[in-house]
């Protein structure tokens, strides 16, 4: 049976879908998770044999954290994986303005503590490592559409943490011939987004707008844009990455590009509400058409102090899992249950 | 014998006086002062000012003149804001760090968390004490960031490809300089230095130590030493040269990054042939790989020869940088060339080893040569640093 290792996220988006995705692949699922005072296993309770009794079945928990390499070399002693997907980091990147050398340390050095790991245990040769890099490396775009071979530009401590963990997973590759890819996923969504992410929060705020629970909310750069697809689409890439026969980084992404104001305008166009938009900058709002109340206002706060520009790419369908029945009722019923 | 610090030594440190009015404030912090005003320098049991010993306003006493240090560590965020806090610089030169490569394999979280987040650490330390708007911030980036090279030569606008634990650590660090410059205006520049050498190079570092070995072999006290990969090619200048860009870039109008190089490319493999030239040997090569040597074609000895365990597990095969940038906006070109900066580390490494008591071994003291900028060897009384 192969043996899997997912890090720390499996208790965040993709670490649940990819653990789901190798559960149903006949895997062996190990994760790491960190402690925490309040129980943080929302999104992979279905994964255990007994949810209520939190039995394992295929899917293990180790506690460890990306700090702490003693604990990274004990889990991959003892599990002796056969695949590591290193999906473990402070991942809001405006958070990382304010956080940045727990960023640099969790995202950059944690991910060549998890490297020497697989040294020390002698896994070199036979362990396959998959890095969540990111389009934020992009930033400042230097070409437009972005592939694997257009220059990196960071704008964020996020993307700077980022960089360094991708060329250190290149130097592992080429120094040591381990088997290790950068998957290089733009934005990536679904209903188990974490709530501060710009498109859940308009989803969430929206369904509390429909379900009257909440007049008005706020964010930062409207005219942000971005290649969003959906997160169970992009770790199958990753698990692909991982079973071709010569290690490569990849880009993954739809090819369609949008701004954060067209988001919450289809968002609002599911309750039947039109937004307009009047003002400039900080003052702008978006109002409601049919009723007139200001349901979008902007927010200083929510600016980066450097912004990632114009990520360009091809056309394709986009929201489709917004204008799923189902995907609408999962998101009517989170927010009903608030 | 783990010398943290970077190689550029405290030539040229741009301390002046910090009395006077505030405008007119001339006040530097320098991480690295030992590599190579104000210095931070690490807690060590053993005396490591050796390389600044000449600048105390007394050595003997190591009384502080115009020259002030602080104990730090780049690992350590509270006391950067504290020596920040009290100091209240005006340039900062961030030259501290892990600079050996090969060395960073064996230890490349240490590498990361000096190199790169103490670099963002200074940062912070720079925010926090509310210096953003007045400080100037000079950052050591690295010839090393170009690696595995995508066009020859390499200049500012040239992608980055890292070929070592060190130069993902400093790719880090040029990355989080250039984003504290766009989101916070500050002045902070990458100077992208290419491999730069002085008599003060770290012993380990390949220049040094074939100088220093050639010496030894010159007074009779070694009969061979070994090297890693003969083909690597570089572009050496000298750290003095280097340190004069370092503080040009702070002075200008604008922040940009630069690249500082002579242009010229040599081999180690030609280091070792002009070295043994200067106390008239002539090596021959015999063999190939590992099993390749170099011998004294005069004497038929061997005194070179090749052990793997100094070979990298990537290599940088071939760096030449182009310094047309600095050239134009700097008013900044190379003074010590390759002949000349080889001809230099030797020498100042034959004559201060030179035994006055004729009880053998290696003794300090002694006259040193300098190469000056004045373009003539000088003689001076100024020791060589102990060996470490």
């Amino acid at each position: 049976m192969e043996t899997s290792l997912a890090l720390w996220e499996l208790f965040h988006m993709d670490g649940s879908y990819l653990a789901e995705f190798l559960l149903e692949k006949g895997y062996e699922v190990h994760g790491i998770v960190r402690r925490s005072s309040s129980f943080n296993t929302g999104r992979i309770e279905h994964l255990y044999k007994n949810p209520q009794a939190h039995t394992e079945g295929n899917m293990k928990l180790h506690y460890g954290d990306l700090t702490d390499s003693t604990c990274l070399v004990k889990i991959i002693n003892e599990v002796k994986p056969t695949e590591i997907y290193n999906l473990g980091a402070q991942s809001h990147v405006k958070i990382s303005f304010d956080l940045a050398e727990y960023t640099a340390d969790v995202d950059g050095v944690g991910t060549l503590r998890l490297l020497d790991a697989i040294k020390t245990c002698g896994l070199i040769n036979s362990v396959k490592f998959y890095q969540a890099s990111t389009s934020e490396l992009f930033g400042k775009v230097q070409e437009i559409p972005q592939k694997e071979t257009t220059p990196f530009y960071p704008r964020s401590p996020y993307g700077a943490a980022k960089l360094y963990a991708y060329w250190i997973v290149v130097n592992f590759r080429e120094a040591y011939n381990l088997f290790a890819v950068n998957g290089i996923l733009f934005n990536h969504e679904s209903p188990r987004r974490g709530a501060n992410f710009v498109t859940r929060k308009i989803s969430r705020s929206v369904a509390k707008i429909h379900l009257g629970q909440l007049e008005c909310f706020s964010l930062g750069n409207l005219d942000a844009k971005r290649d969003w697809g959906h997160a169970r689409d992009y770790v199958e890439a990753m698990w692909l990455m991982l079973q071709t026969d010569e290690p490569e980084d990849f880009v993954i992404a739809t090819g369609e590009v949008h701004s954060v104001r067209e988001f919450v305008e289809k968002s609002f166009r599911h309750i039947g509400k039109t937004i307009v938009w009047e003002g400039k900058n900080e003052n702008e709002v978006g109002r409601c058409k049919e009723t007139g109340k200001i349901h979008v206002t902007v927010n200083h706060k929510y600016y980066r102090p450097t912004e990632v520009w114009l990520q360009h790419r091809r056309l394709q369908e986009l929201y489709v899992f917004l204008q799923l029945p189902g995907a609408m009722r999962e998101l009517c019923c989170q927010a009903s249950c608030m």
